[in-house]
This record gives structure tokens, sequence and C-alpha cells, in this order.
């Protein structure tokens, strides 16, 4: 029980050092948004063994499969569109589905022609 | 104090009509029943009775959306893992998804302004392929919608999902590899976990593609996004 504690403890810690220099990244250089800049260094610290990857996954894996409900805050927002949405609604929705029908298709015959073969060979 | 209340009041609203949703998605294992869908599709009616526009909503839900930041940061530990399981031909993961990140984000900027018209719309639509934390983090470094990027992504989500493994076998796209990757690129996180359920291996590939897709897009994206911005218009 406690060392759960800690581990929560630690991973919260861990965002949070690794949002706070994300942050401060953000705010010398601009560019990409200041939590991605975070979540690369996460990665970083990990790879680097600053922070232990055992102590972090279970806390992390809890909030990756329930961070669903922080989305819908935002997606409520589409309340203040509804006349875009009634006006465009199948133009949006022909631009949405096939686009990622060609986004499916393309990575999925080149990973078939240049991965798949590898992995075979191998 | 009435804020306080208003505050608790509402947040605790939205994260119990999304428990809902995840008990019903979890009862009738159903894909299409999208826990976040279908919380919004359920609070706007509330609002509407209430009489509560949107911004008081989002004030009083803010400590939700706050965390939308530590979520993507989260993120870097999936990463961390996956690019572990990648170390032999990386190269060929990060070219393969590189390239349909940026295809998709011409396209659909392409394709809306062409038929809507409409800039902000193009970016919100453009960032739809990517896990939902990113893609909003994106649309609002950009200028976009985020509401309408959070919906779409859903909606792209949704269509790969569903459709996505038995298109892919139609164009004989057969290997686990290639097929896990697709989706992943395609239909992120909610793609991945319907074909995981099928097979293991498709959905490790998935969540590899997710995530790599994810990460090449917020790198790419804002930059394309503004050259898109400034040299395509009608």
């Amino acid at each position: 029980m406690k060392k759960t504690f800690n581990d929560i403890f630690i991973t919260c810690m861990a965002i949070a050092l690794c949002l706070a220099l994300g942050k401060l990244i953000f705010s010398m250089v601009g560019g990409l948004p200041a939590s991605l800049y975070g979540m690369i260094l996460l990665n970083i610290f990990l790879a680097l063994g600053v922070f232990k990857p055992e102590r972090l996954k279970g806390t992390i894996t809890w909030c990756i499969n329930n961070m669903g409900v922080c989305f819908v805050p935002a997606g409520v927002g589409i309340i203040n569109y509804f006349d875009l949405v009634t006006k465009f609604g199948i133009e949006i929705l022909f631009i949405i589905c096939s686009t990622t029908l060609l986004l499916i298709s393309l990575v999925g015959l080149l990973a078939e022609k240049y991965i798949s073969n590898k992995d075979i060979k191998r | 104090m009435i804020t306080l209340l208003s505050s608790l009041f509402f947040i605790v609203l939205t994260i119990g009509i999304y428990q809902i949703f995840v008990w019903v998605q979890a009862k009738f294992s159903a894909i299409w029943l999208n826990p976040m869908l279908f919380s919004i599709v359920a609070i706007v009616p509330v609002l509407l009775w209430q009489d509560i526009n949107f911004e008081q909503y989002y004030d009083y839900t803010y400590t939700l959306s706050a965390l939308l930041e530590p979520a993507v940061v989260a993120l870097g530990f999936p990463l961390y893992q996956h690019l572990q399981t990648v170390k032999n031909h990386w190269k060929s993961y990060l070219a393969i998804l590189s390239l349909g990140a940026i295809i998709v984000i011409i396209v659909s900027f392409i394709m809306t302004i062409a038929m809507v018209n409409l800039p902000e719309l193009a970016v919100s639509l453009s960032y739809k392929s990517v896990t939902t934390p990113i893609g909003i983090a994106l649309t609002d470094t950009n200028g976009g919608i985020s509401s309408i990027t959070a919906f779409a992504i859903i909606i792209a989500g949704l269509f790969g999902a569903i459709l996505g493994p038995s298109w892919l076998q139609f164009i004989g796209v057969k290997s686990n590899s290639a097929i896990g990757l697709a989706i992943g690129a395609g239909s992120h996180a909610l793609g991945t976990a319907t074909i995981t359920k099928y097979s293991f291996e498709q959905g490790a590939f998935s969540s590899l593609a997710l995530i790599i897709s994810a990460v090449m897009t917020a790198i790419i994206g804002p930059f394309l996004m503004t050259f898109l911005l400034s040299n395509i218009t009608i």
C-alpha cells in the first residue's frame, strides 16, 4: 500500500517536472506546445535511467486508460458550432472518412511492401 | 462559494456521465458506444436545458481540461516502451509514418479549403488522425477549433476501427505488422483497442504507429500548417 502510494507520488512528480521543463523550453524557443516537449523529456529521462519505468508503469497506465474524460469539456464546445456542423456536416464527414481511408491504405500498402518482408526474412 | 459548488457539481456530473458510458460500452462491448462521444452528446442537452453557455461550463470544469497537459506528458511512457521494441528497423517505420502524417495533413487541408473554404476548419480536420490530447494541443497552436478536432478524431477512429481491417484485406494488406501500423496511423487509440481484441500482434504494431504518428505530426505539423495557411487560399 505504502509502495503504491510512493509510486503514484513519484509519477506525479516526474510528470510535473517534465511539464515544468517543457514550459521553460517553450518560453525560450516556442515551436511545439509545451506539453509535447514534456512528453519527449519524459521519454529521454526514462531512456537515460533517471526515472525507473517499473515505478511509473502502474500509475501511467491508469492515467492513459482514464484520460478520455478530460477531453469531454473540450468536445462539448461543439455547442458553439452548431450552425457550422448543420451547414457543412456532410462535407466534414466526407473529408474525415476519405482522408482516413487514404492514410490507412497508404501506410498499409507501404508497410506491407517494405516492412513485413523484412520481418519474414528475419 | 457558489462558483466552487457549481464547479464541483459539473465536474462530478461530467465524470459520472462518462463512467456510465464506460460501463455501457463494457457491458455491450461495442466499439461505436464510445464513452467520450456519448458523454458529449448527453451533456450538450443538459446545458441547453439549463441555459448554461459553453464558456461557463468550460470554466466550471476547467480542472478536467487542465489535465490535458500532464496527459500528453504521460504519453512519453508508451513512446519509451515502443522505441525499445523497434530499435532494428526504426528508419522504415519513421519514414512510412511521417510520410503518412504529412500527406494526410496536406490532403485534408486542401480538401477542406476547396469544399468549405474555412481555414480554421481546415486546421481542425487536418489534425484528426492523432490521439486526442495531441490533436487538441496542435489545433490550439494553429488557431483551429479544438471541439471540432475532438469530434473529428472520434469519427476517424470509429471509421477506421470498424471498416479498416476488412478494407486492408480487400486491397491486399495481409501481414500483421502492416495491418497494425495502418490502423494505428489512421485510427489511433480507438482502432488500436479494436484490433487488439482480434490479434495481440496487430495491436502492438498499432499502438506503436499511434505513438510515432502522433510525435511526427506534432513535430512536423505546426510548421507545415503555418506554410499551408499562408499559401493555400482560394
